[in-house]
C-alpha cells in the first residue's frame, strides 16, 4: 500500500508528524488536541484558496488576486448586512458570488483574451482591493475601524464547534473534499491536467481548454469569497485589508504541496498537507517563544527549499553533480 | 487510480487523527491559577500595534527593563503589519502557549473581542495600553491621559505660542480618522475647552490622514493651500504631525507663519524643531507606559486583587490608582475593570528633545 502513496505527499506527512513531535517537546501544550484543532482557524483561509489556486496552477496559470477578493467579499458582506440591512445569510451568498464573478472576469480575460495570467491577476488584485476601499468610503464607515455588529449566528461560522470539533476543521475537510473530487474524480479534473500538460494537444483532442481555464479562475474566486466570509466571521468585523498578508502563504502551500509552478502536475492532497505544515509551524514557533515578526522568515525558507527540491530540472541536478565530481577530481 | 487515492487519503486522515488524539492525553488541565506563582514563572506577552515602529519599540524597552527589575518574563510579540488578523493570531498563540497575562495596544476597538474573550475564559489577565478595547474584555487600561488632560494639553501647546491667545484665531484639526476612539475623544474635549477658554477661536476645518504617510502629506498641503490664513494646525496623531510639518517645510513656512503642534514621538519631530518649522509638540513617556502596562499585568497574574479605587506601588513610579472606566466616557463599569492614568506627560521643545530617544 505504501508504495502507492506519492513520495512527496509522504514526505509532507512525515514533516507534519515531526513538527508535532518537535514542537511538542519544546512546549508540551502543543500536544493538546483542542489547541491544534483550534489553530486551523488561523490558516483556514490560506488553505481554502490554496486548494483552488492549485487547480489554476495545474492549468499553467497563476492567481494572486485572491488576497484582495478576501477583503472585497468581507466588505460586501458587512455593507449588505449592516448598512443596507439585508439578511446576513443572503449577504454572505451575494458576497461569495461577487468573489466568483471577480474570478470569472480574470478567467475570461486570461483564457479568451490570451493575456498573461500574472498580469491580469496582478491588475485584478489592485482593482478589487481598490473597489473594496471605495465601497467602504461610500458607506461612511472608516476604513480603519471596519464594519462590525454582526449577529451571534454569523460569528459561529468560524468560532463554533460541532461535537467538539471546531467548525474551521470541518470546513477545511469539506472544502478539501470538494476540491479533491473536482480535481481527481471528475472529467473536469482530468481536463485540467491535460490543459496544463499541453494546451494545444488538449485543444486538438476536443477539450474546450478556454472554458476549462476560465472555470478554474472562477472557482478560485469563489473560494476566495468563502475565505473572506470565514475570516470576517472569525474576526468579527468587516475590513478591506483582510487577507493582504496571505499572498506568500497561499503560493507557499501550493508549491510546497508539490504542484509544479509550470503546470501539469500536482494535487490538492499536497496542498492540504502543506497548509497544515505551514499553520502548525506558525503556531509551533510562536509557542516555542519565537516572535511573530520572524516567522515570515521560516515561511520564506520553506518556499525556497520546496521550489529547490521540486522545481529544479534533471539537467540542473546533473550539472551540479558534475561540478562536485570535477572538484573531487581536482582535489584527488 | 481515483479509488486508490481516496482510500489512501482516508488512511492518512485516520492516522493523523489517531496520532493527534494519542498525543493529547490530559495536557489541557494543568491547574494554574489557584496557587500563587513564582515571579520568574510568570510570563506576560507584550503586544504592540505593529513592530518596527519607534513608538512601540521603546514601549517594549520600558517593558523589558521593568521585567528585569522585578524578575518576571516579558515576551514581545507583534507582526510588521498592524492588522486585526495578526493581533488575533498573536493573542491566540499567547493563550495556547500558556502565558499568564497579555498587555496589548489594540488596532481595533472591537475586532479583538472574540479572541480576548477566549483569553479571559482561559484565565489570562488582559491589560491594554495606548489604545483600548471594549472595557468588558480587559481588566485595566493603562491610559496616556484622559480626554480632559490631553485635550487641554493640545490647546495650551498651541495657545502658549500665540502673542494674544484671546484674539480671534483660525484653528485646523488634522488627525487619523473620524472614528478612531482615542484621538476623537481628545479633540471633542479640546473643542469644548476652546469654547470656554478661548471663545473667539474658530475651527475652520477638521481633516483626516488615515494614518497613511503619503495621504497625510497631501492632506497637510491641501490644508495650507485651502486655508492660507490659518493660525494653528493641531495634529494629535503620530503620522499626521510629521507630515504636516513636512508640508509646511515644503512650502517654506516656519513656526512664525503658522503654528503646528500635536502628538508625535520626539525622534520623528526633532529635525522640524531644530530647523524652526515647529516650536513644540507633546507626548507621554511611552517607556513608562510599557513598564506600567507589564507591571500591572504581572501584578494581576500573580493572583492579586485589584479593584477600582485601589492603588498599586510600581517600582520607580510610585503609587498608581485604578480609576473607574467612566473617566474615559465608558458606560460599562465593574469592580475589576478600570483605567490607570500615566502620571505624567511631556512637552518637547528645542531644550529637551535631545533627552529622549523614542
Amino acid at each position: 500500500m505504501l508504495n502507492k502513496i506519492p513520495k512527496w505527499n509522504l514526505t509532507l506527512f512525515i514533516l507534519i508528524i515531526s513538527e508535532i513531535i518537535v514542537f511538542g517537546m519544546i512546549n508540551p501544550r502543543f500536544w493538546n488536541v483542542t489547541i491544534l484543532l483550534n489553530s486551523f482557524n488561523d490558516f483556514i483561509s490560506v488553505a481554502i484558496i490554496g486548494f483552488f489556486v492549485t487547480m489554476v496552477v495545474i492549468t499553467g496559470g497563476i492567481d494572486i488576486s485572491g488576497v484582495s477578493i478576501i477583503g472585497l467579499t468581507s466588505v460586501v458582506t458587512g455593507l449588505l448586512s449592516q448598512v443596507v440591512g439585508i439578511n446576513i445569510w443572503v449577504s454572505i451568498l451575494c458576497a461569495i458570488l461577487i468573489g466568483g464573478l471577480c474570478g470569472l472576469l480574470n478567467g475570461v480575460l486570461i483564457a479568451y483574451g490570451r493575456v498573461q495570467a500574472m498580469v491580469i491577476t496582478l491588475g485584478g488584485m489592485l482593482l478589487y482591493s481598490g473597489i473594496a476601499i471605495v465601497l467602504v468610503g461610500l458607506s461612511d464607515v472608516s476604513t480603519y475601524e471596519g464594519i462590525s455588529g454582526f449577529p451571534e449566528g454569523f460569528s459561529q461560522i468560524a468560532n463554533g464547534e460541532v461535537m467538539g470539533i471546531p467548525n474551521s476543521v470541518i470546513l477545511f475537510i469539506v472544502m478539501f473534499f470538494i476540491a479533491y473530487i473536482l480535481l481527481h474524480r471528475t472529467r473536469f479534473g482530468r481536463y485540467i491536467y491535460l490543459t496544463g500538460i499541453n494546451q494545444n494537444t488538449a485543444e486538438y483532442s476536443g477539450i474546450n481548454t478556454k472554458k476549462i481555464i476560465a472555470a478554474t479562475y472562477f472557482l478560485s474566486g469563489l473560494s476566495a469569497g468563502i475565505a473572506g466570509v470565514v475570516l470576517t466571521s472569525y474576526l468579527g468585523s468587516a475590513r478591506s485589508d483582510y487577507g493582504a498578508e496571505y499572498l506568500m502563504p497561499i503560493l507557499t502551500v501550493v508549491v510546497l504541496g508539490g504542484t509544479l509552478i509550470t503546470g501539469g502536475k500536482g494535487g490538492v492532497i499536497g496542498t492540504a498537507l502543506a497548509s497544515i505544515i505551514l499553520g502548525f509551524m506558525q503556531i509551533g514557533l510562536q509557542m516555542a517563544g519565537v516572535s511573530t515578526q520572524y516567522i515570515g522568515l521560516a515561511t520564506g525558507v520553506l518556499l525556497i527549499v520546496s521550489v529547490a527540491f521540486l522545481g529544479i530540472n534533471p539537467d540542473f541536478r546533473f550539472n551540479v553533480r558534475r561540478i562536485f565530481t570535477q572538484k573531487q577530481n581536482i582535489g584527488g | 487510480m481515483g479509488k486508490f487515492k481516496s482510500i489512501k487519503l482516508l488512511i492518512i486522515l485516520a492516522i493523523f487523527m489517531v496520532f493527534v488524539a494519542a498525543c493529547s492525553s490530559n495536557e489541557g488541565a494543568s491547574g494554574d491559577g489557584d496557587k500563587k506563582k513564582d515571579d520568574k514563572d510568570i510570563q506576560v506577552v507584550f503586544i504592540p500595534k505593529m513592530t518596527g515602529n519607534a513608538f512601540f519599540e521603546s514601549g517594549n524597552d520600558g517593558a523589558q527593563e521593568m521585567a528585569k527589575k522585578v524578575g518576571f518574563k516579558v515576551k514581545y510579540d507583534g507582526a510588521p503589519e498592524g492588522t486585526v488578523a495578526n493581533q488575533v493570531q498573536i493573542i491566540n498563540s499567547a493563550v495556547n502557549s500558556g502565558a499568564d497575562a497579555i498587555a496589548i495596544s489594540s488596532v481595533s476597538s472591537d475586532g479583538l473581542n472574540q479572541a480576548l474573550k477566549k483569553a479571559l475564559d482561559a484565565g489570562i489577565k488582559v491589560v491594554t495600553w495606548d489604545s483600548d478595547v471594549d472595557p468588558k474584555f480587559r481588566s485595566v487600561y493603562v491610559n496616556q491621559g484622559t480626554p480632559e488632560i490631553l485635550g487641554e494639553m493640545l490647546v495650551e501647546m498651541a495657545a502658549e505660542q500665540m502673542d494674544n491667545p484671546d484674539d480671534a484665531k483660525k484653528i485646523a484639526w488634522f488627525y487619523s480618522s473620524p472614528t478612531v476612539p482615542d484621538q476623537n475623544s481628545w479633540v471633542e474635549y479640546a473643542n469644548k475647552y476652546i469654547k470656554e477658554k478661548y471663545p473667539k477661536w474658530e475651527i475652520v476645518t477638521t481633516q483626516f490622514g488615515d494614518a497613511n504617510e503619503q495621504k497625510s502629506l497631501q492632506v497637510g498641503e491641501s490644508i495650507l493651500d485651502s486655508y492660507p490664513d490659518v493660525d494653528a494646525i493641531i495634529c494629535p496623531d503620530s503620522t499626521a504631525l510629521p507630515a504636516m510639518a513636512q508640508a509646511a517645510e515644503n512650502k517654506g513656512l516656519n513656526a512664525e507663519d503658522v503654528i503646528i503642534t500635536g502628538f508625535a514621538s520626539p525622534n520623528s519631530m526633532r529635525q522640524f524643531i531644530e530647523n524652526g518649522t515647529i516650536k513644540n509638540h507633546g507626548l507621554w513617556d511611552v517607556k513608562d507606559q510599557g513598564a506600567l502596562a507589564v507591571y500591572t499585568a504581572y501584578w494581576l497574574a500573580k493572583g492579586n486583587d485589584l479593584k477600582v479605587g485601589d492603588s498599586i506601588d510600581v517600582p520607580d513610579m510610585g503609587s498608581v490608582k485604578l480609576e473607574a472606566n467612566s473617566i474615559q466616557g465608558y458606560d460599562y463599569t465593574a469592580d475589576d475593570s478600570g483605567i490607570m492614568v500615566l502620571p505624567e506627560r511631556i512637552v518637547f521643545t528645542k531644550d529637551n528633545t535631545n533627552d529622549y530617544n523614542f
